[in-house]
C-alpha cells in the first residue's frame, strides 16, 4: 500500500527540435523509451527533468486552464486502433468530444464532423457507426480526424500504423503526408519500423535505452548510418530486395531499462566496443557537418580507434 | 526490382472501404440468447410475474392480509388447512396465507430492489472515486470498505436494528449499508483497468475534464458489472430481509413478510405444514430466479464487453 | 482425387498435403467459408512461406492442419494428410501426430507456454509423454535443447517461469519444445511479429538452423514479405481464403504475376531505393471473412479487373514457368503481355 517504488529512467536526457510542417521520426526497440517520450510530451506523465517548449514558451508542468489550452496544440494518434476509440461512442460522438473541447457549440458539430471525415477520406455515413463496425484502417482514420478536430500544431503518431495491414498502412501513410501538406502540421512519428520512418521522416532520432544514440536527417541516418546500433538495426530489417545477403546479426537482448549497463548501454552487444565504452558514457556530438552520434568509436574516428578486446 | 507505371495501382475505384464487422444489435442478441436458454427464460418470467404480483397486490390478493377471520381458525383455534375459501390456508391468527404471501412478495421485492439500488449507488460512487483518484484517497476508502466488509452481515444488521429499532426503512438502510462494499471493491477494480485503456488516455490528451471522462467514458463501461451485481444483490437482499424478519427484527408485525411467515411456520410445522411450505417455496424460487437471471446476464454481458471493446 | 494426390505426394516426399481444404464458420447468410478450397503441399526439409493480410485465412490454415480450429468453425470440405506416412488428419488422429510429426509455434509464446508451470517441467512433460523418456533422460535432453536454442543458462532457465523471460527468450523456449520430438513439419505462425527487429533476426536464424539440423520442414506464416523472402524457398500468397499465387521465392519476388502480390510488394517503402512521394496502395479493404464472393475476391480493388473477374473465380494454375502458379484472369490473358513481361 505505501511501499517504496523504484523509478526507472525511461527517458534519459533527450533533446530534439521539431520544425513546423516537418516530421521527426523516433526509432527504437522495446525499452528504448520512445513511447515514454510521447507520453511525457502530451503530459500524460510528468517529465522528471528538463523542459519542453512549444513556440518558445515552456509547456512542462502546466496545470488547469493553461494545460487545457496546451492540450489542443499537441495531439496524439495511438497504436491500437481497437482501444483508442471508446467502443460505446459513435464516430460522430468521438469527434464531437474533441470539437466540444475546442469550444464549438453542439449545433455546429455535424458540419465539422462531415468536413473532418472528408479530410481523412472516409464516407460521411461512417459518422453514425460504432468502432466495432469499422476496420482497423478506418478506426485509425477516425483517430486522425479526432486529433485534427482541435487544430493542433503537432500530431504525435505513436506506432500509429504498426497494427495495420501492409496495404492499409500505405493508405494511411499517404493520408498523413497529404494532411501535412495541406495543413502544415508537424509530426512526431514514433515507430520501430525503419522503412516507414524512411518514408515519413525528415529527421530521425534513434533511441536506445532511453537515450538518443544517433540523430540527423533521414538521408544521413539511413544512407550513412554511423552508430553501431543504427547499423545493426538497419541490417536486421528483412528486405525483399536485399534478400540472401549475409547480414550483420546482433546478439544478446536489449538491457533492462531499470538496470542499464555501465558506460555506453550498448557496449555488451556492440561489435566495435572498446574499453572506454564500458566506463564512460558517450555524449551526443555532431560528426563532421552531418548527423549527431553518441559513440566513442565514431567520435574518435573509426580508423583511428585502437582495436582492443573488451571484456564486457 | 519491379518497375511499374506510377499510377497503375493507386486508387482505381472510388469505392470506399467496406465495413468489416457487422455486429448484431445487442438487444436482438440478448433476445435470441434468452430464447435458447429455457432456464433463464423461466427465471425472467418468474421475476416478471413476481413484479406484477407485488405491484398489483391489493388487486390480486383475495383478502386483506391483516384481517383475522373468524372462520380462519378451527374450533380449537388452530390454523385452517387450504380449502375453497383460503387457497393456501390460514395462519395462527386466522389470516389468509395467500394474501399474506402476496403482500409479502411486495415487501421482499421492495426491500430487495431499494436496498440494492441504494447499495449500488454508494458502492459505485466510492469505488469510482477510489479507482480514479487513487493515492491516499483510494487507500483510505478501500481500508474503510474492508472494515465494513469484515463485519458479518447478519450480526451487523442485528446490531444496527437493535440500536435503530425495527422498521421497513431501517431494514432497507441496514442491508444497503452491508452490501455496498462488494460493489465498491469490484467497481474500483474495473475503474482501475478502464482508466488504463487507450481511449481514456486519448480523452485526457484531448483535454477533456475529469468529471466528463468519468461520466462519459468510465461509468458506461461499468454498467454491465452494475447490472450483474445488482441482480445478484437483489437475491441476497431478499434473503437477508427474510432472515431478519425470521429473527423478529425485520419488517415489524403485523405486516406480512416471508421471513416472518417462515418463522411462524416453523413453529407449527407438524400441525400446519402449509404455513412453512408456502413462504419457503416462494422464497426459494425467488432467490433462485434472481440468481439464475444474474448468471445469464453475466454470460451475456461479459463477452459483449470484450467484443464491444475489441 | 485424394488418394491420387496422396500417392503423388508420397513420391515427392511430402510431409503435409492439403487437398481442397475449406474451413467454414456457421453463418446465417451463405456458407460462412473463411478458407475456400486451397491445396498445397510441403516437402521434407522444405521452407515454405504463407503470406497474407488479416482475413486471408493464413493463420486458420495452420490451425486447420493442427486440427485446432477454434469452435464453432470446422473443416467443411477437403482433407489434410500429415507426417511421413501421410495419415489423414482428424481430431481423433491428432493425438498421435500432434507434437511429434507436426509441431507449431505461435506469435505469442505466453499462450503456448503455461505461465503457471516452470519451463523445465513443460519441456520434460513433452518429452516423457511423447518419447516415454525417463525423468533423468528427459531433464538431460531438455537442457540440451535449451542450449541448442541459445538460452544462456539452461539449468537456471529450467527452474524459471515463462513470464520472467523476454519475448525473444520465450520464443526460443517455445521452439525448443516444438523441436524436441523432431517433427517432420514445424509450423511457425507469425513467430516474430511481436518481437523487436534485432531479436526477430536472431529467432529466424535459429529457426533456420534448427530446421536444418533436425531436417524439419517449416511452414512460416507471416504478413511480412521481407521475413518470408529471406527465409522461405517457396511462397504461397493468400487472399480472402484462397491461394492467389504460389511458386519459388525468386520467381515470385522478381516477377509477381498476381496484381495483389505486386501491390503488396510495392506498398512497402524500400530501405535503399529512392522513395516515391506517395506509396502505391490498394484502395478499399479485403472482404469480410465468411461472406460469399462471386468471382475473384480481389476484383473490387484491382486495377486490372475485367468483366469476367466479377463472374468467375480464377483457378490457380501454371502459366509459363513451371511451379509458378497464379489465380488471375488478367495474368493468364494472352492480351496482357505487358503484365507478364515484367
Amino acid at each position: 500500500m505505501f511501499g517504496a517504488s523504484r523509478s526507472i529512467k525511461a527517458v534519459d536526457n533527450v533533446s530534439f527540435t521539431l520544425q513546423p510542417g516537418e516530421t521527426l521520426g523516433i526509432a527504437g526497440e522495446s525499452g528504448s523509451g520512445k513511447s515514454s517520450v510521447a507520453r511525457a510530451l502530451v503530459q500524460l506523465t510528468r517529465p522528471t527533468g528538463g523542459t519542453v517548449s512549444l513556440g518558445g514558451a515552456p509547456v512542462t508542468n502546466l496545470k488547469g486552464q493553461r494545460l487545457k489550452r496546451f492540450r489542443r496544440r499537441m495531439q496524439m494518434v495511438y497504436q491500437d486502433p481497437y482501444d483508442s476509440l471508446d467502443p460505446r461512442m459513435s464516430v460522430s460522438d468521438a469527434i464531437g468530444e474533441a470539437l466540444s473541447v475546442r469550444g464549438l457549440p453542439k449545433t455546429e458539430h455535424a458540419a465539422q464532423v462531415a468536413q473532418l471525415l472528408e479530410r481523412v477520406k472516409l464516407p460521411a455515413t461512417i459518422a453514425q457507426r460504432h468502432p466495432n463496425q469499422l476496420s482497423g484502417g478506418q478506426r485509425q482514420r477516425v483517430s486522425i480526424a479526432r486529433a485534427l478536430a482541435v487544430n493542433p500544431e503537432i500530431i504525435i503518431c505513436d506506432e500509429a500504423v504498426a497494427a495495420l495491414d501492409v496495404s492499409i498502412r500505405a493508405q494511411v501513410l499517404n493520408l498523413l503526408k497529404d494532411i501535412q501538406h495541406d495543413t502544415g502540421v508537424g509530426y512526431l512519428f514514433i515507430s520501430h519500423d525503419l522503412s516507414t520512418l524512411r518514408f515519413m521522416a525528415d529527421h530521425v532520432a534513434i533511441m536506445y535505452v532511453g537515450r538518443i544514440v544517433e540523430y540527423g536527417t533521414s538521408e544521413e541516418v539511413f544512407s550513412n548510418p554511423q552508430h553501431p546500433y543504427t547499423r545493426a538495426l538497419i541490417a536486421a530489417v528483412p528486405s525483399v530486395t536485399r534478400r540472401g545477403e549475409r547480414r550483420l546479426k546482433l546478439s544478446g537482448e536489449p538491457p533492462d531499462p531499470g538496470n542499464p549497463p555501465s558506460g555506453c548501454p550498448f557496449h555488451p552487444r556492440c561489435p566495435e566496443a572498446v574499453e572506454t565504452c564500458r566506463t564512460e558514457r558517450p555524449e551526443l556530438l555532431t560528426i563532421g557537418d552531418a548527423q549527431k552520434v553518441a559513440c566513442h568509436v565514431v567520435q574518435w574516428g573509426r580508423e583511428k580507434t585502437p582495436k582492443t578486446e573488451v571484456t564486457a | 526490382m519491379i518497375n511499374l507505371p506510377e499510377n497503375e495501382l493507386t486508387v482505381a475505384f472510388s469505392a470506399s472501404e467496406t465495413t468489416v464487422l457487422s455486429q448484431p444489435n445487442f438487444w436482438r442478441r440478448a433476445g435470441r440468447s434468452l430464447l435458447h436458454d429455457p432456464v433463464a427464460l423461466c427465471s425472467f418470467a418468474f421475476i416478471l410475474l413476481l413484479t406484477v404480483v407485488a405491484v398489483f397486490a391489493p388487486l390480486i390478493a383475495p383478502y386483506d392480509p391483516l384481517r383475522q377471520f373468524s372462520n380462519g381458525l378451527s374450533f380449537v383455534g388452530a390454523p385452517v388447512a387450504p380449502n375453497g375459501h383460503f387457497l393456501l390456508g390460514t395462519d395462527a391468527s386466522g389470516r389468509d396465507v395467500l394474501s399474506r404471501l402476496i403482500f409479502g412478495a411486495r415487501v421482499s421485492l421492495l426491500v430487495g430492489v431499494v436496498a440494492t439500488g441504494l447499495a449500488s449507488l454508494i458502492g459505485v460512487v466510492i469505488g469510482t472515486v477510489a479507482g480514479y483518484v487513487g493515492g491516499v484517497t483510494e487507500s483510505i476508502l478501500m481500508r474503510f470498505t474492508d472494515m465494513v466488509l469484515s463485519f458479518p452481515i447478519l450480526l451487523f444488521c442485528v446490531a444496527l436494528i437493535a440500536v435503530t429499532g425495527p422498521s421497513t426503512r431501517n431494514v432497507v438502510l441496514v442491508i444497503a449499508f452491508a452490501y455496498w462494499t462488494y460493489l465498491a471493491r469490484v467497481v474500483r477494480g474495473q475503474v482501475l483497468s478502464i482508466k488504463e485503456r487507450e481511449f481514456v488516455n486519448a480523452a485526457r490528451t484531448l483535454g477533456v475534464g475529469h468529471i466528463k471522462i468519468i461520466r462519459k467514458h468510465i461509468i458506461p463501461h461499468l454498467i454491465p458489472t452494475i447490472i450483474v451485481y445488482g441482480t445478484l444483490g437483489v437475491a441476497t437482499s431478499i434473503l437477508i430481509e427474510a432472515s431478519l424478519s425470521f429473527l423478529g427484527i425485520g419488517v415489524p408485525l403485523p405486516q406480512a413478510s416471508w421471513g416472518e411467515m417462515i418463522s411462524e411456520g416453523q413453529q407449527y410445522f407438524q400441525s400446519a405444514p402449509w404455513l412453512l411450505v408456502a413462504p419457503g417455496v416462494a422464497l426459494i424460487l425467488t432467490v433462485l430466479a434472481f440468481n439464475l437471471a444474474g448468471d445469464w446476464l453475466t454470460d451475456l454481458l461479459d463477452p459483449a464487453v470484450q467484443e464491444m471493446g475489441s | 482425387m485424394p488418394t491420387d494426390h496422396v500417392e503423388l505426394a508420397l513420391l515427392n516426399d511430402a510431409v503435409v498435403v492439403v487437398d481442397n481444404l475449406s474451413v467454414a464458420f456457421p453463418s446465417r447468410s451463405g456458407s460462412g467459408e473463411v478458407i475456400r478450397s486451397i491445396s498445397f503441399s510441403v516437402k521434407a526439409g522444405q521452407r515454405v512461406g504463407l503470406v497474407g493480410e488479416s482475413g486471408s485465412g493464413k493463420s486458420l490454415t495452420a490451425r486447420a492442419i493442427m486440427q485446432l480450429i477454434p469452435a464453432p468453425g470446422k473443416i467443411s470440405a477437403g482433407e489434410i494428410h500429415v507426417g511421413d506416412d501421410l495419415t489423414l488428419a482428424t481430431v481423433a488422429s491428432a493425438k498421435k501426430w500432434r507434437g511429434t510429426s507436426v509441431a507449431m509455434i505461435t506469435q505469442d509464446p505466453l499462450s503456448s507456454l503455461n505461465p503457471l508451470v516452470r519451463i523445465g517441467v513443460q519441456i520434460c512433460e513433452m518429452l516423457r509423454h511423447h518419447r516415454n523418456a525417463s525423468r533423468a533422460d528427459a531433464r538431460r535432453r531438455a537442457v540440451e535443447l535449451l542450449n541448442a536454442v541459445g538460452i544462456p543458462n539452461p539449468k537456471r532457465t529450467m527452474r524459471q517461469f515463462p513470464s520472467v523471460l523476454s519475448g525473444g527468450m520465450r520464443q526460443r523456449v517455445a521452439l525448443a519444445i516444438a523441436i524436441s520430438c523432431n517433427p517432420r513439419l514445424l509450423i511457425a505462425d507469425e513467430p516474430t511479429t511481436a518481437l523487436d527487429v534485432t531479436i526477430q533476426a536472431q529467432v529466424l536464424d535459429l529457426l533456420e538452423k534448427m530446421s536444418q539440423e533436425h531436417n524439419s520442414a517449416v511452414l512460416l506464416i507471416s504478413h511480412d514479405l521481407g521475413v518470408v523472402a529471406n527465409f522461405c524457398e517457396e511462397i504461397l500468397v493468400m487472399y480472402s481464403g484462397k491461394i492467389v499465387e504460389s511458386g519459388p521465392t525468386q520467381d515470385i519476388l522478381d516477377g509477381p504475376l498476381h496484381p495483389y502480390t505486386r501491390a503488396l510488394l510495392t506498398s512497402v517503402p524500400s530501405m535503399t531505393e529512392e522513395l516515391p512521394a506517395r506509396l502505391s496502395s490498394i484502395a478499399g479493404s479485403p472482404p469480410a471473412g465468411g461472406v460469399d464472393v462471386v468471382g475473384c475476391a480481389f476484383a473490387p480493388r484491382c486495377s486490372l479487373a475485367q468483366a469476367i473477374c466479377s463472374e468467375i473465380n480464377p483457378e490457380l494454375r501454371q502459366l509459363d514457368d513451371p511451379f509458378h502458379d497464379v489465380a488471375c484472369h488478367a495474368a493468364s490473358d494472352a492480351l496482357w503481355p505487358s503484365v507478364r513481361s515484367q
